[in-house]
């Protein structure tokens, strides 16, 4: 239905850049997860596709097509935090909504907030904050929209509730609508996500489908009989994301290839190398964390 | 009889790839029937909650492995034509990551292929000693 | 789009509606307590010291008015008390022409009606209790609930920006039509509570007598003065708080000395002095975007009997519509430039 695609944005407040050329493609029917730590710019980003922040440079393209008003008919939005109107019935929030989108479906609404056990008669202020979130969420699944962009739409619910905005999630993609959203807790983002983007310090770290990312990525790790190893090259080769030695000990981010550098450690005199699996969360951290020294301290006296 | 599929999105290993496996060992093991209907890609999606494209993916995946033959519109089944030769073809599938993985493992901690041979002979023989 | 302004025009004008509502019940009990003054006579004329030998007389007219004749033949005076019922009382009070009545004389307070001729020798003085009222007396106690109701809705924006953006701004309709609406829901509210006021005011007096206005001279104007004033002050307050996010609570509270003082700065003599003149410019030329310095309680009758407005009333009815358009326009313009 949908594709958003993002080119080189940039977002300045003040001297503080908080994004910093970001390029993003978002297929259509894709679930898009957007990693990064805090204060990356995840937020800032979704701000900037919203045109709620109005971005330095860069474009950010709908279908291939800049943001308009009537754009928003077709994207359904879940902010960080709370946005509701306190002093509001939830019910009310319901009308506002029906009265804003023609796709809104009162009935559906209603059905969300039953599955998520919130009074609609209750006012925003009565409510705590992860049923704050799950209201958002339900007034955004409820507009049947071709988009979803969701900004931690999990945070403050139980575990039940969290497993549940994921299966609406799930529900929405697999109806055809194309989703972005950030988390936390890469365990979801592990979960529902089909591609994934690290954000850190406003620029992207890395980007591909979950799946591939596992596949490719492994840490190729070989034991030297002692410490004076020189490494031959391998550190500053371009599928090597990352090489750390310590002591005799090498260990090699791959991002493709890993059996062939298995047998290019061995090769070299290295014992007891295996490739270790690496999981979402390892994939991330290595994403985001500098690496200890530059390629060639790591290659060692003998390059 | 309803497929019962668990998969870990933790672990390293990409989700599609263990819906592979595991459909194909509940072919091989027969619980899953030549014939028998699938979940549909959403419905399995949402019983894992794991994301549908990669369902779809793996669900491919399966039919170019000639495990399932998928109809539009009315899903994806077992396959019903050769059903000993999709069972044996799942279940080689499975035996050969299982012994790469071993293999792998068994050289990086310094053994030779005669080694690893005769290991794997021991075994051979120990299993189907048993059975007989 | 605009649904939570018109939620916030509700909630405003509910308040209303709960303050005119007890203003109404208080006027209930005064009428009840009243009740025998207002449709006796007798209890109304036992508290005229009469003249000795005057003669009290009472008869129903064929129309059913209950007429009520005093005749003192003493001081040769004559009242007639007509009882219109709720179409209230007629007085005719006849008596020699002596001093006091030198001069014909009119004046209406309210929908009191006095009128003292000379006929020949006799003075005769007519008291309407239900005369016309002239509109502007509604008009000018309707504009307190305006400008209260102005006032508690010139943040639209500022409330949006305090943590509601993320829903204001993601409607499928541009900043501008939003904006537009958003005011046009408030100008609703300010007009509704004009005009829930006057009905206020005509139930309180339908309780006495049956209301009739006069609109002739400046009233019709006056109206539209009642509104434009109103949406005015409106509109400065909007623009005032349009780019705030907080704070904007304060500027509300504030603006009303503020503005009251400036058109009192602007007025009060400062002395000849240089600086006593610097500071009356000061204070006039700020006074001239304030929409309150237009307001004026100036009136007087023309020789047809109707009350007028000061002479320059049209000019301060047109800047205060202007008023109101440009800073409504500047609202918008920092509405647009918003961001979350």
């Amino acid at each position: 239905m949908s594709t958003i695609s993002i080119e080189n944005l940039r977002k300045t407040y003040g001297r503080y850049t908080a994004i910093d050329g970001l390029s993003v493609a978002i297929p259509e029917g894709c679930v898009f997860g957007l990693l990064g730590p805090n204060g990356a710019g995840k937020t800032t980003t979704f701000k900037c596709m919203l045109g709620l922040a109005r971005a330095d440079s860069g474009t950010v393209l709908y279908d291939g097509k800049p943001l308009e008003p009537s754009t928003f008919e077709r994207i359904a939005y879940v902010p960080e935090r709370s946005v509701l109107y306190d002093w509001m019935t939830v019910a009310e929030h319901v009308e506002m909504q029906r009265r804003a989108y023609t796709k809104f479906s009162v009935q559906r609404a209603n059905e969300l907030l039953a599955q998520f056990s919130i009074d609609p008669h209750k006012k925003a202020r009565a409510l705590s904050k992860g049923m704050r979130t799950a209201t958002m969420v339900a007034l955004a699944i409820a507009r049947e929209a071709d988009m979803l962009i969701l900004d931690e739409p999990t945070s403050g619910l139980d575990p039940i509730n969290q497993r549940h905005v994921l299966n609406l999630m799930i529900n929405e993609s697999a109806r055809g609508a194309t989703i972005i959203f950030s988390s936390h807790q890469i365990g979801q983002v592990e979960r529902a996500a089909e591609r994934i983007a690290v954000i850190d310090k406003g620029h992207l770290a890395l980007e591909g489908a979950v799946d591939d990312l596992k596949a490719d990525r492994k840490i190729v790790e070989g034991i030297f009989p002692d410490e004076s190893y020189a490494l031959n090259g391998v550190a500053n080769d371009p599928r090597i994301a990352r090489a750390d030695r310590s002591g005799r000990i090498v260990r090699l981010l791959t991002t493709d290839g890993a059996p062939e550098f298995v047998n290019k450690l061995e090769a070299m005199g290295a014992s007891g190398v295996r490739i270790v699996d690496l999981n979402l969360e390892d994939i991330f951290l290595y994403a985001v964390s500098p690496s200890d020294a530059t390629a060639d301290v790591v290659e060692g006296a003998g390059s | 009889m309803p497929v019962v599929l668990t998969v870990d999105p933790r672990s390293g290993v990409p989700i599609y790839l263990q819906v592979i496996e595991q459909v194909k060992r509940s072919v091989a093991i027969g619980v899953l029937a030549a014939g028998e209907q699938l979940p549909t890609v959403k419905q399995l999606a949402l019983d894992l909650t794991i994301n549908p494209n990669t369902v779809a993916k793996a669900y491919r995946e399966l039919e170019r492995d000639g495990v399932i033959e998928t109809s539009p519109g009315r899903g994806s089944f077992v396959k019903s034509n050769g059903v000993k030769d999709t069972t044996k073809a799942a279940a080689m599938d499975v035996a050969r990551d299982a012994i790469d993985g071993v293999v792998r493992e068994a050289k990086s901690i310094g053994l030779g292929a005669e080694d690893i041979r005769s290991l794997a002979n021991a075994a051979i023989d120990r299993w189907f000693r048993e059975a007989e | 789009m605009n649904y939570v302004e018109w939620l916030r025009v509700r909630n405003t004008l509910r308040v209303l509606a709960i303050v005119l509502g007890a203003f109404i019940l208080i006027v209930l009990v005064l009428r009840i307590s009243f009740n025998q003054y207002i449709t006796e006579d007798n209890a109304f004329i036992k508290h005229i010291k009469l003249e000795p030998g005057a003669t009290v007389s009472q008869s129903v007219l064929p129309d059913g008015t209950k007429r009520t004749t005093i005749k003192s033949p003493s001081d040769n005076t004559t009242v007639v008390i007509d009882n219109h019922g709720i179409n209230g009382r007629h007085i005719v009070i006849t008596e020699p022409l002596s001093k006091a009545h030198e001069h014909e004389h009119r004046a209406v307070i309210g929908s009191v009606v006095y009128n003292e001729r000379n006929v020949g020798k006799m003075a005769v003085t007519t008291i309407d209790t239900n005369g016309s009222v002239p509109f502007l007396y509604y008009m000018a106690i309707a504009d307190l609930a305006a400008f209260f109701i102005a006032t508690v809705l010139a943040a639209p924006f500022a409330r949006e920006s305090d943590g509601h953006l993320e829903y204001a701004l993601t409607k499928p309709v541009s900043r501008e039509t939003f904006a537009v609406s958003v005011i046009g829901a408030d100008l609703a509210g300010i007009i509704a509570a004009s005009l829930m006021t006057i009905v206020a005011l005509l139930l309180c007096q339908a309780m006495f007598e049956v209301p009739s206005f006069d609109f002739g001279g400046v009233n019709t104007s006056a109206i539209l003065m009642g509104i434009a004033a109103p949406f005015a002050w409106y509109g400065l307050l909007a623009a005032s708080t349009a780019s705030l996010k907080r704070g904007y609570g304060a500027i509300l509270g504030f603006a009303w000395p503020v503005a009251i003082l400036v058109v009192v700065f602007a007025e009060i003599p400062w002395g000849d002095s240089l600086v006593g003149q610097l500071v009356h410019n000061v204070f006039w030329t700020i006074s001239r975007i304030d929409p309150l310095s237009y307001i004026s309680f100036t009136v007087d009758e023309n020789s047809a009997g109707q009350l007028t407005g000061p002479p320059n009333f049209a000019p301060r009815l047109a800047i205060e519509f202007a008023l109101f358009l440009i800073y409504s326009t500047l609202a918008v313009v920092q509405w647009r430039r918003v961001e979350a």
